[in-house]
């Protein structure tokens, strides 16, 4: 679910090597370099402060401020290359497991220099990027310039590998889904308080930050249901909503969780919507299509058509990222892989005042499907939690 | 200055330069030192990638707006606006495009994520870069960016007197900036650039880490609220503890510097003048060689979200300052006795200097223990 960015990423994103320990990421790296072309020699990985999942995977380190490029060897020790200046890299060291920090100056020459040394002795081969998608375009061109040639993407190839969640990464995530349901329930105690649609959801945000979360991020309607939009200072602000229909994210130990949610007096929208989403959550199987995925929502939420929302956007991998690969469509074929985590949602309307959203987080076993966190768990939706 | 008069002032350097349309990018990655060329031109602050199309012709401003369901905020947020729902950001405006002319200006493409960027030189293989002249159009702020600058220094202020209220030692600095950022979202801001780090001699100040305050640390935030997409920041800093003698002194020594540089911005005058005016303060007293890289490369800067020119406060900025440009003034100075010290305030450029936005301006705050 996109959310509106932060100009500046705020909350602890610190490597404990006791939990992460260091053998973990070199596991990582190894498993990248079985799935790329024997001659890469190295990987450079780019990430900023929105997208970074893919460098925090190999390095756990988070980019708050600007920008960070790790050049990775397939033989040798990683740099990290740090935004910002020299004054910066105190802050990003203990962030990391890799040692080696310098400030990210003059890219282009500095990996073309990176390159060359790796190389040196006859070693031979060409790195490849990762992260490239979200590299800003003059940076993604001065590589290119510098390095005399389009740099091949390997993108897809380490998004694969995140797709099966590790015990830590499932625990981090499992965490966050605990959080999540404690976001859920301040924001319902705040609501039944009488509290304005902006004061239940920052509550249920102050929830998040008590417990340890890095970052909780949240959406939420004053028109029903219709359209969600950032909290902005000035339209939610002095609304109470009932139902109250809101989205929050929270970000626990890297790890992502989201939901949508509907709480206040009974709807006969979100009572759909609700029992639409249980109705779905019983059908799903490891390797469920999005097509079938999207086809047993459409099913359930009839005579509504889908909400706005959702239609695009009805299930997706969750991890680092809030939304990670694969892209899953009413019309394609990408499927619910065992041992990742997904977020589910199913909204509805009828065009015009009668319109909910019910969301729920699903981790997919060989076996089945573990619901870790779901708006319509116990009571209902609609219903006091 | 109002929005429209800013799209007047496009629309001329459009016809200057024989450009039919201008293309305003942003992929929704909002940065203090990025430009944000869409809300420049519209007033809307996105969650997704968005464009705008400025024509030549005096239509009003095409905005295409992804993910599609959020069009509808940009159709309650900006008027006399033609608001496009997209999925996709280059089929949305390749449809927008049609038939507005074959010579075409493009803005924000070198900040714009390559994989967008790559498929709309494909499309727009014609399209040339004019970031420069742009950008500098909205060095001027609109009314409404200056109204929404001074709610945005308001809030940053009475965030500021909560962060005195309640930092004490054995408070993380992640739990603090957390907490400030939080309590600056119940006052209205949409979002907050909260630069906050501690320690006993700071060689610059960072994001925050996990590293816990202790009794005498030197506390330094940049407090950096957000309203509607109008950033306004103050630099501060605070003493866990009594200061030192001598750490007043050096912090009066750089509020004194701000204060020139306050004096120094007139219209009129080129904004080399006001980092030259706190270098000199700072110089004066021996700390010539604490002006200049890498110890110091700017005197403040610009406030985004939309347009950060004038741009940094520095000895290489010539633009000449003029009324309605807001910015900031900071010396933020490292001296090897204290190390660094913040000390910064938003200022608003009238026809007769600069005005601090601020009602209380930087002063050393101790917090008995």
């Amino acid at each position: 679910m996109l959310t509106m960015h932060p100009t500046l990423l705020i909350g602890s994103a610190e490597w404990q090597a006791e939990t992460l320990p260091k053998e973990l990421f070199l596991g990582r790296i190894a498993a990248l370099w079985r799935g790329v072309d024997t001659t890469t020699m190295g990987a450079i990985v780019y990430g900023d402060a929105r997208h970074h999942a893919e460098l925090a995977y190999l390095t756990h380190f988070t980019p708050k401020l600007e920008p960070a490029l790790a050049l990775i060897p397939r033989a040798g020790a990683p740099q990290l290359l740090v935004g910002g200046g020299v004054n910066m890299l105190a802050a990003a060291r203990p962030l990391t497991w890799i040692a080696d920090l310098l400030p990210l100056r003059q890219p282009g020459k500095t990996i073309a220099e990176w390159v060359r040394t790796s190389t040196a002795g006859g070693a031979g081969g060409r790195p490849v990027l990762i992260g490239a998608p979200a590299m800003p375009w003059a940076l993604h061109r001065e590589i290119a310039d510098a390095l005399g040639a389009d740099v091949a993407d390997a993108t897809p190839v380490l998004q694969s590998l995140m797709r099966r969640k590790q015990p830590s990464e499932l625990a981090a995530i499992r965490r966050s889904c605990a959080t999540l349901d404690a976001v859920m329930a301040t924001i319902g105690e705040a609501q039944r308080d009488g509290a304005s649609a902006a004061s239940a959801v920052l509550a249920g945000e102050l929830t998040a930050i008590r417990r340890g979360a890095q970052d909780v991020r949240s959406l939420v309607s004053i028109d029903g249901g219709r359209t969600l939009a950032p909290l902005d200072g000035a339209r939610a602000q002095e609304v109470t909503a009932d139902p109250l229909q809101f989205y929050v994210a929270v970000r626990d130990g890297g790890y992502w969780s989201e939901g949508f949610a509907t709480l206040g007096r009974p709807h006969p929208a979100v009572d759909k919507a609700c029992a639409a989403l249980r109705s779905v959550l019983a059908q799903l199987q490891p390797g469920a299509t999005g097509r079938a995925i999207a086809d047993a929502i459409a099913a359930t939420i009839a005579p509504y058509e889908w909400h706005p929302i959702t239609a695009h956007s009805f299930v997706h991998a969750v991890g680092l990222d809030l939304a990670e690969a694969p892209e899953f469509a009413a019309d394609n074929d990408a499927v619910l892989a065992p041992g990742n985590v997904y977020s589910i949602g199913v909204g509805l309307s009828d065009g015009g005042a009668q319109c909910a959203i019910a969301s729920a987080m699903v981790a997919v076993a060989d076996t089945g499907c573990e619901i870790l966190w779901s708006a319509c768990a116990d009571e209902g939706l609609g219903e006091d939690r | 200055m109002t929005l429209e008069q800013r799209l007047a002032a496009v629309r001329e350097g459009m016809r200057a330069r024989g450009l039919d349309a201008v293309i305003a990018l942003h992929d929704g990655t909002h940065f203090i030192e990025t430009p944000n060329p869409v809300q420049m031109l519209t007033g809307f602050k996105s969650l997704g990638a968005a464009a705008v199309v400025v024509t030549a012709n005096g239509e009003d401003p095409i905005l295409v707006v992804t993910p599609a369901w959020d069009a509808e905020r940009a159709r309650e947020r900006c008027e006399k606006t033609r608001v496009v729902a997209a999925d996709d950001l280059v089929e949305g405006l390749v449809s927008a495009l049609a038939a507005r002319g074959r010579s075409l200006g493009i803005v924000g493409l070198p900040a714009t994520p390559w994989a967008l960027s790559g498929r709309l030189m494909e499309v727009l293989p014609q399209a040339a870069s004019v970031d420069d002249w742009v950008y500098a159009l909205g060095a001027i702020k609109t009314e409404d960016e200056i109204r929404d600058g001074r709610e945005a220094t308001r809030i940053a202020e009475v965030t500021y007197q909560h962060m005195i209220d309640i930092v004490r030692p054995g408070i993380s600095e992640d739990e603090l900036a957390l907490e400030l950022k939080w309590y600056s979202r119940t006052l209205g801001a949409e979002d907050n650039f909260l630069l906050l780090c501690a320690g006993s001699h700071n060689r610059a100040v960072q994001p925050s880490t996990g590293r816990r305050m202790q009794a005498g640390d030197i506390v330094l935030a940049e407090i950096t609220p957000s309203c509607r997409g109008q950033l306004a920041q103050i630099c501060r800093t605070i003493v866990l503890g009594p200061a030192s003698a001598e750490l007043k002194r050096k912090y009066d020594l750089v509020v004194r510097a701000m204060n020139e540089g306050i004096r120094a911005a007139s219209p009129g005058v080129p904004m080399s003048a006001v980092c030259r005016a706190i270098n000199a303060v700072l110089e004066a007293e021996g700390y010539g060689e604490f002006c200049y890289p890498p110890h110091i490369r700017r005197r403040g800067h610009g406030l985004g979200f939309a347009a950060i020119s004038p741009g940094d406060v520095s000895l290489d900025n010539e633009t000449i300052l003029a009324p309605g440009m807001i910015f900031m003034i900071h010396p933020n100075q490292y001296l090897p006795e204290t190390g660094y010290l913040l000390c910064g305030e938003p200022v608003l450029m009238t026809p007769t200097g600069a005005e601090p936005l601020t009602r209380r301006h930087a002063a050393l705050a101790e917090i008995p223990l």
